[in-house]
């Protein structure tokens, strides 16, 4: 399966919606506490196994997130340890990059999302509490939302609902927001410990999911809220970041501090259905392929980026 | 940005499914794109720039959280109350030296953020050890030779229990930046307190990461933690061991052994040297295998 050695350690790996070939990796040297950060664009070679950076895109601070354009085939976001959100072009060539800066956040940006319904605009998410809302067309962030009490480690759009998003936060709390409320319209206060992650059920827009330090994913449902669906226990260290998969309905990818990914079914019992230690570090990037069903990447602080197929070993070459 | 397809990515393998599971408790969505959909609701606050001081605010304020929170790891609590009298010098814009800037210990960056008023120079640093003493923190000081251009800078140091230190430190932006600036000097070369305030920020950047990953990481922390301590017991252990073993083999016998042979030099002399040689001396014929050729019996005989 292809495997890709990043000169930095890895933080974050997002498939383009647009190329079932494409990726693009956020990563930092020194592990995110000092130094610059690069965004790898990735293809995968058709056929044989092996991945081929097609450009790469260096910044003066750690690149924690990148997110693709869900409008422009070519356009990325990426999340700065700075307190920056960059916008690149990978069409364009790269002195011309990148083509915007947005400097608003107070601290380090830990992620951000694009809105798949409207494809108009996106989130980052931010360690000075705040989720900002941006439009690609405007030339500064259009709203600021400003309640949770710790970090934001993750924002993220409601999948059917171009209104709604939710946010995690390290003060414990999941937040349901609706950009036209002045406020969050619910807050759930969902593990004892911190939240480092959430995602929405693709499938059904009422129901989330949450990772936490506490070593657990839970998956809640907005309209009963008090307790949730399902608490999934395994992995051994702090969840790191949680994600529904496009394709079916009650499959949730994870990984961990644990060094493992893990895939799990949360409707069943015995919910642990897959692991794979692949990583020889933290495990602090996943995602699923929107495209190609069942296709998976990860990255790590090993600096090693894996593409493979569910049910295959990712070091299988 | 130009390359496209019209229609933005593809079709999502869930957009063909409906939703299965009843009604949802969102107000259905509006038909506009999402910043008008905001501007529509009279809740957009354009191009706000988050500090610190904001984000402390408004947390206390909106927060409708019952819970503890846990302290930012990079603005603990340290020393930077009890120096007390910051506030006290600052510039023009005093409103950013007191209150909460000043007892977050100039909190990271909370100068550096300072909101649009910045730019008209003149606003002081932090508090805490420099900044209350009058020193260098005052804003007038540098607001009276640049003739309020220029933004004084402060700064605040205090080494706290939590982190080992807490920093806090301002900048004003230099003369030639600022965009109202009448004389339109030419940006000068940092000097030396601006760089040194830059290092600085690096070490609070640092130290705030550091801390932010133990707070995701508890566990593996303290399993971190343990492993290091067990390696120092072992460690312990060890060199116990090779330090018995290099006496032994500078001839140091830890335990003296009773009832031993003597090595015995030529002719059956007892070595030099022998530490116990008198007492073996004079026991040894006793010990000494009957008829064997090393006794002492032969030694007189023939």
């Amino acid at each position: 399966m292809p495997m890709f050695k990043a000169p930095f350690n890895g933080y974050s790996v997002k498939f383009s919606p647009f190329y079932e070939s494409r990726l693009a990796v956020a990563t930092a040297q020194n592990f995110g506490i000092l130094g610059n950060g690069r965004i790898h664009v990735l293809e995968l070679a058709p056929g044989a196994p092996g991945v081929t950076e097609s450009v790469a895109y260096d910044t003066a601070d750690a690149v924690y997130d990148v997110c693709w354009s869900e409008s422009h085939d070519s356009v990325l976001v990426a999340a700065i340890g700075d307190g920056s959100v960059k916008i690149y072009d990978t069409a364009l060539p790269p002195p011309s990059n990148p083509i915007r800066s947005f400097q608003e956040h107070g601290r380090e940006v830990h992620s951000v999302d694009y809105n798949p319904t409207r494809r108009d605009s996106f989130l980052t998410s931010s360690w000075d509490d705040t989720v900002k809302l941006w439009a690609m067309d405007r030339p500064a962030s259009i709203r600021t939302f400003k309640e949770h009490a710790y970090c934001v480690y993750q924002a993220t759009w409601n999948p059917k609902h171009g209104d709604v998003f939710a946010s995690a936060s390290g003060d414990c709390t999941l937040r349901i927001w609706d950009v036209r409320e002045p406020g969050s319209t619910m807050i759930i206060p969902a593990h004892d410990f911190e939240l480092l992650s959430c995602d929405w059920n693709k499938y059904d827009d009422c129901i989330l999911a949450t990772s936490s330090v506490d070593k657990t994913i839970k998956v809640w449902d907005v309209r009963s809220y008090r307790v949730p669906l399902a608490v999934l226990n395994g992995h051994g260290y702090a969840v790191k970041k949680v994600k529904f998969s496009p394709h079916r309905r009650n499959l949730i990818a994870s990984c961990s501090y644990d060094m493992t990914v893990c895939l799990w079914d949360y409707m069943v019992e015995d919910a642990l259905v897959g692991r794979y230690d692949h990583h020889t570090e933290f495990a602090v990037g996943i995602d699923m392929s929107v495209l190609v069903e069942g296709l998976m990447a990860s990255t790590g602080w090993d600096e090693l980026v894996y593409v493979w197929q569910q049910g295959m070993d990712p070091r299988a070459s | 940005m130009a390359s496209q397809p019209a229609g933005g990515s593809p079709p999502k393998p869930w957009e063909q499914e409906g939703n299965t599971s009843g009604p949802n408790p969102f107000r259905p969505p509006s038909n506009t794109s999402t910043a008008g959909s905001v501007e529509a609701s009279g809740t957009a606050n354009p191009g706000e720039v988050v500090s610190s001081v904001n984000r402390t605010n408004t947390a206390a304020n909106m927060n409708a959280l019952s819970r503890p929170v846990p302290t930012r790891p990079w603005e603990q609590q340290s020393y930077g109350t009890t120096m007390g009298g910051y506030g006290s010098n600052l510039g023009v814009n005093s409103g950013y030296g007191s209150g909460t800037y000043g007892s977050a210990l100039g909190g990271y960056g909370g100068g550096m953020y300072g909101g649009s008023s910045m730019y008209r120079g003149g606003y002081g640093g932090a508090g805490g050890l420099y900044g209350s003493s009058g020193m260098y923190g005052g804003g007038g000081m540098y607001n009276s030779s640049y003739g309020g251009t220029m933004g004084g800078y402060g700064m605040g140091m205090g080494s706290g229990m939590g982190m080992g230190m807490g920093m806090g430190m301002g900048m004003g932006p230099y003369g030639g930046q600022d965009p109202n600036d009448p004389f339109n000097q030419p940006p000068s070369p940092p000097g030396f307190w601006i760089s040194f305030l830059r290092v600085m920020q690096g070490a609070v950047n640092f130290f705030g990461r550091v801390a932010m990953l133990i707070d995701q990481n508890t566990q593996a922390f303290h399993m971190f933690m343990s492993a290091l301590l067990q390696l120092f017991d072992r460690g312990g252990m060890l060199y116990g061991e090779l330090a018995r073993f290099v006496l032994r083999m500078l001839g140091v016998r830890t335990k003296p052994r009773k009832m031993q042979q003597p090595p015995q030099g030529p002719n059956g002399l007892p070595l030099p040297h022998q530490p116990h040689g008198n007492q073996n001396y004079i026991e040894g014929p006793k010990t000494a295998v009957p008829g064997g050729g090393g006794g002492w019996d032969n030694v007189w005989g023939n």
